[in-house]
């Protein structure tokens, strides 16, 4: 697993790891040569990367030099408690922390040549970001800051292949993101193994061999199953699209009984979303029809609990498909839907459509949960009834879309208990 | 022609007029609604139901052949593009710092 996730991208991530090393190290320099030496603690996100090892190794040697009192070795969830499998996921990540509390300690133990004695440094570890899903870099930086501030830690150590949603290549957002806190940030300088071993791997994993066998099935679908002269084709054609998409298309590694279930249950959910289909068209067609063109659009934001990828892309398909509202935005796990009359809206903000996703995806157990109206994860955005600021640059203004983003993800943590509030007022009123 | 033949028909006829009654509110809702956004659903409007319908009698004309398998599958792939596109759509307005049109605005 931990093989055939880290690093999607060689090249790229090679280049990107150098550049920051590079970037980082003046910086870094001074601060280290400073008298005034941080005391408190080093956070290091951990996964089981190739160069875990030799990330730890140097974390160890800067706590040593710089005065740290802790390193911090934090495992962040790319999970939530409660899915399937959590219980598994959160044991595997339990192993990796105790495998490297080991390293640390023994690279302590080994590292008394100064005076003869073990540093004064403390190995902690820690499982964070199980309470939620976490979407972007943003996401992991915010649970890392969050932590770091409660330890009274002052720096991150990040491992060059640090790869936490498994199959993109984070770290260069990662790094950018936490350039925004107070938090200082280096990437440890350590060597990669070399990656040819990877591609091989890469080539004859499960995703590769699900998407070979879908190709070529829809392939021969398509042409004739008893003609020689498809199977060649169709074996070509499908051999190209999977060395090119597999990993691009499938984000999670194909799993028995996981993935046929998931797909059984999506079959499931097909007549159901038809039925929503229908019965919410025809609601549009009688508004539509009707002469006086009774609409009252808004615009309405929701916070879906599901994860990211496949799962988030089915709900916001879903919630288009079905006329009356319309997704326009998708901010991490902040649906912004467009809704053309109210029962759509009061339809979006039930969350049937989110169950039925979690459902899908995650069984039976996990699609009941409260609906986004008791949750207070909805919104409407404008209109009498608006509860918050639609986050659109005034028609008027110049200010950058790029500026806007970037100022939503720095004060979001205020930004969210402020609008809590507001909800929850409109709802007792 | 015997009774199932007929029903057959009878199925194929009244879907091909739900199609072409789907595409029409369709067509006239774009043509009503205020701005790019509610026009966006009813356009989506026109290919889930509209396209659907069609393609449903056209499965149901031609039978369980290749054909039919295969408008099957249109219908498959239209549902899935359909929101893609009408998202694509909206998330550019929505970028452009196109704000929604509200009761009491004028028609864009």
């Amino acid at each position: 697993m931990a093989d055939t996730d880290a690093g999607s991208d060689a090249t790229d991530g090679e280049a990107t790891g150098d550049k920051a090393g590079d970037r980082d190290d003046p910086s870094d320099g001074a601060e280290r040569g400073s008298p005034s030496a941080p005391t408190g603690g080093l956070v290091v996100p951990v996964e089981p990367t190739p160069t875990l090892r030799a990330t730890i190794a140097y974390a160890v040697e800067a706590a040593i030099d710089d005065g740290f009192s802790t390193i911090h070795l934090v495992e962040i969830a790319s999970w939530r408690d409660g899915d399937p499998g959590s219980d598994d996921r959160a044991s595997a990540a339990e192993r990796v922390l105790e495998r490297a509390e080991a390293w640390a300690n023994s690279d302590l133990d080994d590292s008394d040549d100064i005076d003869g004695e073990r540093p004064a440094v403390t190995v902690a570890t820690e499982l964070i970001g199980a309470d939620e899903y976490l979407f972007g870099p943003d996401d992991y930086v915010r649970v890392l800051a969050a932590y770091a501030e409660e330890h009274g830690a002052d720096a991150v150590l990040l491992d060059p292949e640090y790869t936490p949603v498994g199959n993109t290549t984070l770290l260069q957002p990662l790094e950018f993101a936490l350039s925004n806190t107070s938090l200082t940030v280096e990437t440890a300088p350590v060597t990669r193994p070399t990656r040819r071993e990877r591609l091989r791997s890469e080539a004859t994993g499960k995703r590769f061999v699900a998407m070979f066998g879908f190709s070529l099935a829809f392939y021969l679908l398509l042409g004739d199953p008893l003609y020689w002269f498809d199977w060649v084709t169709g074996i070509a054609t499908a051999a190209i699209v999977s060395i090119t998409l597999s990993r691009v298309s499938i984000d999670v590694e194909p799993a028995v009984p996981r993935t046929p279930m998931r797909v059984l249950r999506g079959v499931i959910y097909v007549p159901v979303l038809l039925f929503e289909i229908v019965k919410a068209n025809v609601e549009v067609a009688r508004v539509i029809l009707d002469p006086r063109l009774p609409i009252e659009p808004t615009m309405n934001r929701v916070r879906v609990i599901v994860g990211s990828g496949l799962p988030l892309m089915t709900i916001a398909n879903s919630i288009t498909l079905t006329p009356g509202t319309l997704t326009v935005r998708a901010r991490d796990s902040d649906l912004y839907v467009h809704s053309l009359i109210p029962s759509a809206r009061d339809g979006l903000f039930d969350g049937s459509l989110e169950r039925w996703t979690r459902f899908v995806y995650y069984g039976r157990a996990s699609a009941r949960l409260p609906t986004p109206r008791e949750r207070d994860d909805c919104a409407i955005l404008q209109g009498p009834d608006a509860t918050e600021e639609l986050p659109i640059a005034a028609a008027d203004g110049g200010e950058s879309p790029a500026d806007d983003e970037g100022d939503d993800s720095a004060v979001e943590p205020d930004d969210e208990d402020h609008e809590d509030q507001e909800a929850a007022e409109v709802t007792d009123a | 022609m015997d009774a199932l033949g007929t029903a057959r028909v009878a199925l194929v006829v009244a879907f091909t007029l739900l199609g072409l009654f789907f595409t029409f509110v369709s067509m006239t809702g774009v043509l009503r609604l205020p701005d790019v956004y509610s026009r966006a659903h009813t356009a989506s409007q026109a290919d889930t139901l509209g396209a659907g319908f069609g393609l449903a009698a056209v499965a149901l004309a031609i039978g369980w052949e290749a054909a039919g398998v295969k408008s099957v599958l249109l219908l498959f792939f239209i549902f899935v593009t359909n929101p893609t596109a009408a998202h694509a759509i909206a998330r550019a307005a929505f970028e452009e710092g196109t704000v929604p049109w509200t009761e009491g605005d004028e028609r864009r």
